[in-house]
């Protein structure tokens, strides 16, 4: 199979250019002989040393965060921008779903719109008008066609623009995101056009923050990570790799979040016994972040300072918004205070936390065992736990789905 | 340069669209279309008409009478020439949405702007013509079959503008005080071409040099020679024609090539 994009070492610049320098910018485009690149410091780069092919009729995908270089990508890759440095080799028409309805006029007519946006995206008066009738019906804009296209909302607007862009009839279909806008009914339209598309062995590139989406409809995955390519592969383990990337830096952000002192609001009682840290380990070292189901210990480190006969440690779960997830405490599970003095340290641990995804809220106090507290600290730590699969509520039990008889779907799960 | 030229006529069709899009969407909603189009030329006639040929009168030679249909022949080819720039210059960054968004040839918007504008003179020809008409009725030699080899000026003056809105629209990409020199330029140049005056009238010889050089000149003066003398011009004029639209398009041409890269993320 014949590679319908092959992009190597791929790089894209963008000049930072003060106003001042626009002039020697311009003289030095002008007149130099090549481009100079641009000195250090005065680049941006978007796009740094990217390489990977994609098959004909093969679906890939792009992923990454915001600025990680995937709408320039492309963009490059739909001939808007030209590469600052390496090669792109693009075999087949090219139909970039990018900003749809690029070009329509707001002052004239929808159907006159719809023949000058074909005539953009390079078809012919004849080609457009053979397709007129069946881009007016995926847009389902038939009685506004001879509206001027400024009246119309802008879903409307999108719809045609998609509804002409995807009739051009490319070899290579781009996607950026666009399947975000128009509504729910609309958006299953799209998807099914472009599977449409893609059984009829035509190629997809196609970028997008859901992963799902991309795990649905994709062969392979680029992970884009400033500008780099940080891993192409099987979606499903380029997008976990990605979680988890996107998991621990979250988990970071908790990690500094934690150093900083609690406000006073959050934390009472008597403190003649003191919780001065609380610590969530994970699978043995210390982390705010987890995969459903792995192993945690919740530590507690506590200085009393008069020695305690009557004492309950306690842990409680919650959601950032308050709801309640599970809470247990000493006394609870039968532990009959003695004696607390000095400095120690209470660990609580759970083989297996099955949480579902989210962030979560630490709960830990120190208190008698009628509820007078010592020491009770609201949300000291908060952590996030990321899964698989999506699913709604709070519990996140093992789980697989199976079937029998006369019933089908599209693609196995990876 | 021969690249940008080569993607413009690759896309022609793709151009007249563009073209009629233009002019449709400027009258779309308005009670007379694309008479207003005429009533600015013909305003600035009478303005000029009234304050030249009866207000006060300088002496112009009596080569310029009837001074209404000479200024005719020249002011409606400069009108041209100035809405086509004023428009071109500021192309690329009226429609940055099209060169940003799609994978659109960018040459084509100075160009949308000079052939807009040509077909509102081309619009207006016939108003010259009933003028010329009403001129002969009255006794005065005015056109006649010179008036035939009017189409090739016509096409001179397209690859002038042409050439020159492609290089301007490029520049004012990277460079936005453009817009307003080439404005401010623009009404200086209306006085420095033989429209308002015949050549032969400039007294002072310096001055009339200066009008000599000025590239747009050999056009007015072949539009004057076609239409109100009735006469061919001369080899000469047709010389600096073909130099200034050639020139005009090589370096136009030139600039916009070398800048092409750099329009997408610049403007």
């Amino acid at each position: 199979m014949s590679d319908a994009i092959r992009a190597e070492h791929l790089g894209k610049f963008f000049r930072r250019v003060s106003p001042g320098e626009r002039l020697r910018t311009l003289k030095s485009a002008l007149l130099e002989r090549r481009r100079a690149r641009p000195r250090e410091g005065e680049a941006i780069a978007a796009l740094e040393d990217v390489s990977f092919s994609v098959a004909k009729g093969e679906a890939f995908g792009v992923i990454g965060g915001n600025g990680s270089g995937k709408s320039t990508l492309l963009k490059v890759v739909a001939g808007i921008l030209s590469p600052t440095s390496g090669s792109l080799e693009v075999a087949g028409r090219v139909a970039a779903l990018i900003e749809l309805g690029a070009g329509f006029h707001p002052e004239i007519s929808g159907r006159e719109n719809v023949f000058i946006n074909g005539a953009i995206l390079g078809l012919s008066r004849k080609e457009i008008a053979e397709r007129y009738e069946r881009i007016v019906e995926f847009s389902g804009l038939a009685d506004f066609m001879e509206e001027p296209v400024k009246n119309y909302s802008s879903g409307m607007y999108v719809r045609l623009g998609f509804a002409v862009a995807i009739h051009t009839d490319p070899d290579i279909l781009l996607v950026d995101e666009v399947l975000a806008v128009g509504d729910e009914a609309f958006a299953h339209r799209c998807l099914a056009r472009i599977e449409e598309f893609l059984a009829a062995g035509r190629t997809l590139l196609l970028v997008s923050h859901s992963l799902a989406l991309v795990e649905q409809y994709c062969d392979r995955v680029l992970w884009l990570d400033r500008g780099r390519a940080r891993l192409i592969g099987p979606p499903r383990r380029v997008t976990d790799a990605y979680r988890q990337a996107v998991a621990e830096a979250e988990g970071e952000a908790h990690r500094q979040q934690q150093e900083e002192p609690l406000a006073e609001a959050t934390r009472w009682g008597s403190q003649v016994a003191e919780i001065e840290a609380v610590r969530l380990q994970v699978g043995g070292e210390e982390r705010y972040y987890l995969a459903s189901g792995e192993p945690v210990t919740f530590e507690l480190e506590v200085r009393a300072h008069e020695a305690l006969a009557d004492f309950v440690f306690g842990i409680a779960l919650h959601t950032p918004r308050g709801v309640e997830c599970w809470g247990t405490n000493t006394d609870l599970a039968g532990f009959v205070p003695e004696r607390l003095e000095g400095s120690a340290r209470i660990r609580l641990s759970c083989p297996s936390l099955r949480l579902a995804p989210g962030e979560y809220l630490v709960d830990a106090a120190v208190h008698s065992r009628e509820g007078a507290p010592y020491d009770y600290r609201k949300g000291v730590i908060r952590f996030s736990v990321t899964a698989q699969d999506r699913g709604v509520g709070l519990y996140f039990p093992e789980h697989a789905w199976g079937a029998d008889g006369g019933v089908r779907w599209r693609k196995p799960s990876a | 340069m021969l690249t940008t030229f080569r993607h413009i006529l690759r896309s022609r069709s793709l151009l007249a669209t563009l073209t009629v899009r233009e002019l449709k969407a400027r009258y779309r909603g308005s009670v007379l279309g694309f008479f207003w189009s005429l009533v600015n030329p013909l305003l600035l006639l009478g303005v000029y008409s009234f304050v030249f040929g009866m207000a006060f009168r300088p002496a112009r030679g009596s080569a310029a009478e009837p001074y209404a249909l000479f200024l005719i022949c020249g002011l409606f080819p400069w009108i041209w020439v100035a809405s086509s720039l004023n428009e071109g210059v500021v192309s690329l960054a009226t429609h940055s949405g099209l060169i940003r968004k799609a994978a659109f040839p960018a040459e084509l918007l100075p160009l949308v702007a000079v052939l807009g504008n040509g077909a509102h003179f081309l619009l207006a020809l016939p108003i010259l013509g009933a003028a010329l008409a009403v001129g002969r009725a009255l006794g005065y030699a005015v056109g006649g079959l010179s008036c035939l080899l009017l189409p090739v000026v016509v096409l001179l003056e397209l690859a002038l503008l042409s050439g020159l809105a492609l290089g301007l629209a490029a520049l004012y990409v990277h460079f936005k005080d453009l817009k307003d020199i080439v404005a401010n330029l623009l009404t200086l140049f209306f006085f420095l071409t033989p429209i308002l005056y015949s050549l032969e009238a400039i007294p002072v010889r310096a001055l009339s040099l200066v009008v000599r050089v000025n590239p747009v000149t050999p056009f007015i003066l072949a539009y004057q020679q076609l239409l109100f003398y009735g006469q061919l011009p001369g080899v000469t004029v047709w010389l600096q024609m073909l130099g200034a639209a050639l020139a005009a398009c090589a370096l136009g041409g030139w600039v916009f090539h070398r800048l092409r890269d750099t329009l997408v993320e610049a403007v």
